[in-house]
């Protein structure tokens, strides 16, 4: 009998502590989350989101996007409100022109640092969102500089959103969606949503990404077909929604040529461009290295697992990976042609040492 | 360290005026830098200067750090800095960063640009860059003889001309035009030669931002002398310069002193030059860089198509033939197996050979000197200690550790000196790339081979952060030197005993190679996990140089690897089984309760040991050993023999006599502890390494648990295989 009381007691107990949503341990958990940096990052992001698109956001679509309980989100808001970050109104929740400044930073941390992981290490694009979202809250405004500066005041982050200055302001990325692009007409990609991740991975698989040069060349209600430098992609219309493109400009039009991993040894070809989508310590590694616009690169041997490939550049043997080499694009050197870039020099003929 | 340089330079003159002066760099008159491509003779130029032996190898990446040394010349006193090599000042990898700093912020007197006459228009990309920071430069036109034998022209005067500096031909290795360089340096220290340095000419749009960028630096910065130069570092968000703006270092640059004052006011200008600079970077769309290096190359290329002529036929011939079978699908891995075979086969042979000869001449020593103490009528624990334990410690280090060493760090150097090694990165790298690891993970390695500690900061050349912290935390597993005579011994009395004795220096080497191969795949199988968990992410950013095959200097190696890594590396674990020795002693001879301190302490550790096929004896000598596997065997033996009734120990036969008679061991306890001695974790001064590499005691700790628990991990499971099939 006391036994069976004993035990009942300390069952309630637990359930006090552990019950989901109203025990101890949850309220508390709760009430940390509150008054984290990490929710309110996150609510003014979608706030702006929200604004940006034209819909203002509710406390259900906060709910939603946090991924936490209405309860919960309306608390956040009467939070931030109080801090004078956003306003009730009828149509839904506005940002204080206090609130829009905060949102703008954490915009920008969030796309730098977005950009920063993309480029500058070496984390995977399907993952570099979450785990931008994840580092985010943790960065000092002076870390932000930092990157800012580390990475060249860049414009805009790896899916072709503009990075916002340190002063806010924002250019606007122009363009339409690639679902009602004209058939045939040069496009190039400025944007790709990163939302929601299943489509996103989706559209990095199909290796398109923003800087692209595509073409649409047909399109029905089920599908639509491109056509890139090199690949025929077919997709969803949903899919091609999240893509958004523009008329490409001339100087991109006249891109051509092929993939340097696509030589055999012993093949010689003049390097055309590096592509836009290499960026960071990739792309500086080979300007270091002379892999510019122009020089000369003999393809030498494979490794012994035919994997790296030695390359001879500027009377250098480099090996490089097969993933890098599909970076940089090449023009074959046809026999007896070979082509010689001469250089806005004021003489081009060789003088002699005497 | 003071010597007259005896190599062979043309104004014979100059022999007397040049004295080398090592490391002695506390009083000089000049500052000179050496700075350069990868892989282009800095480091030999720099040994040949001052007479030190800063490591050389032919493979990009050797120096990672810079070294400081000095030189006298016509009474005049030269401090001379060489920095790792660099193919841009643009750039930031941390190597890279070493030497950028030094060039822009320590104001060095004169630049020294080594550069390879064999692959100008590379290396002119470089010194365009120098030549934009600072006008007191000296080219330093390296490896003209290897440039002769591919029949390769390089006109020095022309290229003088062009660059508007002094251009010095030299064959740093046989020391052919060192006085003139010298004598070049001197001149230009002391004002006597005027230089003009050729700008680059860059693309418009460039151009038109600095037209904006430099005027405003001049007016804030009238002294500076290369404020062009700055512009197109904060152009590219330089992070180093734009700190240096904000801080007023710059103005300590251009002046080398600042008042309060002056630097307040520079400092608050520092903000409308950064605001200005960010706009103008937005303009260029990030496109600065491209178009900077593409203007860069372009000089360069004209350049080269001026001063190089190439004779005919181009003799690349035995390099690419060479190539193509040390890389071939058919013969790299099995030369690659047989290279590494020879290697210790050599080394086991000749060790087992000298190893005998110094235990016998140093174990006759312990026992006239124990004799003689005991005639003197020392107590007896004096004599125990100072003998038995100390000096014992000590010649049980040498006879074992020195041999090995002596023979296999030649070899290799000879191999490294050659050019193999980035070879064998070449071939392996598929395997680090499955792995999420970067291809140099394999140079990393084989310095490991020598040294954990030196294999660590050497993955300063993978330039990747991700990447590079696998390459540290799983340097462990390849067994340093330290470990070797461990795996010598072990694999010579177990393993090979059971083979005629003509097979035996064959199969000890073989049971070698699979000791490393162990290692090999424990690396590539904990990368990948470390990839795939606590370091995510893809293999990136991989490019690795295959310099040019180079005969081997082979008397410069033999003095760098005996005098210097070998007597090092000895001195160390000697330094470390000294007092090893006493204590090993002291735990002996303390009694206890009728128990030997020892006997106690590996009595608690034997449950453990057991259970992973040791016993506790070996565990204690891990623990004593943790600051320098050298003293593994040493430790185990003194610690068996104080506890056994044989006292002296001779030869192999009598160890085997010891171990397996005495304390029961079986070739699966050989392999235990083989792999133990493998797996576990690295020694302190790794360990330390790694903390100071990565910044971090988290990594640190990593680094030492990882293994220790990977050690534990296996040998439970094999034992309790091994046991459950009895
Ligand atoms: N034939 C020839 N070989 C040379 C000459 N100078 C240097 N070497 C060899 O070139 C290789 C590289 O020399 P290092 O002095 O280590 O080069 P480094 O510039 O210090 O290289 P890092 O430290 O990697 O930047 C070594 O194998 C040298 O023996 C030369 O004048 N002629
Ligand atoms: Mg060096």
């Amino acid at each position: 009998m006391l036994d069976n009381s004993v035990l009942l007691v300390v069952l309630l107990l637990l359930l006090l502590i552990f019950a989901p949503q109203q025990g101890v341990y949850a309220r508390w958990r709760q009430k940390q989350w509150l008054r984290s940096r990490a929710a309110m990052e996150d609510a003014l992001m979608h706030l702006h989101q929200r604004e940006h698109s034209g819909r203002l956001a509710s406390v259900e679509s906060l709910a939603g996007a946090l991924g936490v309980s209405t309860r919960l989100a309306s608390m956040l808001v009467q939070r931030m409100e109080a801090q004078g970050l956003l306003q009730v109104t009828a149509g839904g929740l506005n940002l204080t022109p206090e609130g829009h400044r905060l949102a703008i930073q954490v915009v920008r941390a969030h796309r730098l640092f977005e950009r920063y992981l993309a480029y500058e290490t070496s984390v995977s694009p399907a993952e570099v969102h979450e785990l931008a979202h994840r580092l985010e809250h943790s960065l000092t405004p002076q870390q932000v500089e930092q990157l800012d500066a580390y990475m060249g005041h860049p414009l805009s982050d790896p899916h072709g959103d503009p990075i916002p200055t340190a002063s806010g302001e924002m250019p606007e990325i122009e363009g339409q969606s690639l679902v009602d692009f004209p058939i045939g007409t040069p496009a190039q990609i400025v944007h790709v949503e990163d939302e929601p991740p299943h489509v996103y991975a989706q559209i990095v698989a199909e290796g398109l990404r923003p800087g692209m040069v595509v073409r649409v060349l047909e399109r029905s209600p089920t599908r639509l077909v491109l056509e890139s430098d090199t690949d025929e992609h077919v997709l969803a219309p949903v899919v091609a929604a999240n893509i958004t493109v523009r008329e490409a400009p001339q100087e991109k039009l006249a891109l051509e040529g092929e993939r340097l991993s696509a030589l055999e040894p012993g093949e010689k070809a003049t390097v055309l461009r590096i592509d836009d989508a290499c960026q960071g310590l990739t792309r500086r590694r080979f300007l270091d290295l002379g892999i510019t616009p122009g020089a000369h690169v003999e393809v030498v041997m494979r490794s012994a697992f035919g994997d790296p490939v030695a390359y001879r550049v500027r009377d250098t043997l480099i090996a490089l990976r097969r993933e890098q080499a599909d970076w940089i694009w090449v023009r074959r050197d046809g026999n007896g042609t070979t082509p010689h870039r001469t250089q806005g020099e004021d003489d081009g003929e060789v003088t002699n040492g005497k | 360290m003071r010597e007259k340089v005896v190599h062979a330079c043309e104004s014979c003159a100059l022999r007397e005026q040049l004295v080398q002066m090592g490391v002695r760099v506390d009083r000089f008159d000049y500052v000179l830098a050496l700075a350069g491509n990868p892989n282009t003779g800095k480091s030999t130029l720099f040994n040949a200067l001052t007479g030190l032996r800063q490591h050389t190898g032919n493979w990009t990446g050797k120096t990672v750090a810079r070294m400081e040394g000095a030189f006298e010349f016509n009474g005049k006193r030269y401090k001379i800095v060489d920095l790792p090599g660099t193919y841009s000042l643009l750039s930031a990898s941390v190597d890279e960063e070493v030497a950028r700093d030094f060039v822009l912020f320590a104001n060095p007197d004169a630049v020294i640009v080594v550069v390879d006459a064999t692959a100008l228009e590379r290396n002119l990309n470089l010194v365009l860059q120098v030549l934009e920071i600072t006008d007191r430069v000296v080219v330093c036109l390296n490896l003209i003889d290897e440039a002769e034998r591919k029949g390769i022209e390089v006109d020095h005067r022309a290229l003088s001309r062009e660059l508007g500096v002094p251009v010095v031909p030299t064959a740093a290795r046989q020391g052919v035009g060192l006085g003139l360089l010298v004598q070049t340096v001197a001149e230009l220290v002391q004002g006597r030669l005027r230089t003009s340095p050729r700008r680059v000419k860059v693309d418009a749009r460039v151009e038109q931002a600095l037209a904006e960028l430099v005027p405003l630096l001049r007016q804030v910065y009238p002294d500076l002398p290369n404020a062009r130069w700055v512009a197109m570092r904060l152009l590219d968000g330089d992070y180093n310069v734009r700190r240096a703006l904000e801080s007023g270092d710059l103005l300590r640059l251009a002046r080398r002193e600042a008042h309060d004052q002056e630097l307040e006011q520079a400092r608050a200008q520092a903000v409308s030059i950064l605001s200005l600079a960010q706009r103008l970077q937005r303009q260029l769309e990030g496109t600065f860089r491209d178009r900077m290096v593409e203007s860069l190359y372009a000089e360069a290329e004209a350049i080269a198509q001026k001063v190089v002529r190439r004779k005919g036929e181009r003799r690349w011939d035995w390099d690419q033939r060479l190539d193509r079978i040390l890389t071939s699908r058919v013969w790299g891995l099995p030369i690659m197996g047989l290279l590494l075979m020879g290697v210790f086969w050599t080394t086991i042979q000749g060790a087992n050979v000298i190893s005998d000869l110094l235990a016998t001449a140093l174990f006759w020593v312990e026992a006239q000197g124990s004799a003689l103490f005991r005639a003197l009528g020392a107590p007896w624990w004096l004599t125990g200690f100072v003998w038995h334990g100390v000096y014992r410690g000590l010649a049980w280090v040498v006879s074992v550790m020195l041999p090995p060493m002596a023979i296999f760090f030649p070899i290799f150097t000879i191999l490294e000196d050659m050019g193999y090694l980035p070879r064998v990165a070449f071939n392996m790298d598929r395997f680090f790339k499955k792995a999420g690891a970067h291809g140099k993970q394999a140079l990393t390695m084989a310095m490991g081979l020598g040294c954990n500690a030196a294999g660590v900061v050497a993955t300063r050349i993978i330039n990747s952060p991700r990447e590079r912290l696998i390459a540290i935390l799983t340097n462990n597993f390849m067994p340093c030197n330290g470990r070797w005579p461990l795996l010598i011994t072990m694999s010579t009395l177990f393993v090979a005993a059971s083979f005629p004795p003509a097979f035996a220096a064959a199969v000890a080497a073989g049971a070698l190679v699979l000791v490393v191969l162990i290692g090999v795949v424990t690396t590539f199988v904990v990368s990948a996990v470390l990839s795939r968990t606590i370091l995510k992410g893809e293999a990136s950013s991989f490019t690795l140089e295959l310099p040019p095959y180079r005969k081997p200097n082979v008397l410069a190696v033999l003095y760098t690897s005996l005098i210097d890594r070998t007597l090092v590396v000895l001195w160390r674990a000697v330094v470390m089984a000294a007092p090893a020795g006493g204590v090993i002693w002291l735990l002996a001879n303390i009694h206890a309760g009728g128990q030997s301190l020892s006997q106690w302490i590996s009595g608690w550790l034997d449950p453990v040991g057991r259970a992973i096929g040791l016993d506790g004896v070996v565990l204690l000598a891990y623990i004593i050993a943790i600051p320098a596997n050298e003293i593994v065997v040493p430790t185990i033996i003194m610690t068996y023999l104080g506890a056994g009734m044989m006292t002296e120990l001779e030869s192999l036969n009598d160890l085997r006599r010891l171990l397996v008679d005495q304390h029961g061991w079986t070739t699966m306890t050989a392999i235990n502890l083989m792999l133990f001695s493998l797996l576990h974790n690295p020694c302190s001064t790794t360990i330390l390494t790694i903390w100071r590499e990565t910044k971090s005691a988290k990594w640190a700790w990593l680094g030492a648990l990882l293994p220790l628990s990977i050690a534990f991990g296996v040998l439970l499971l094999l034992n309790s295989i091994v046991r459950a099939l009895q």
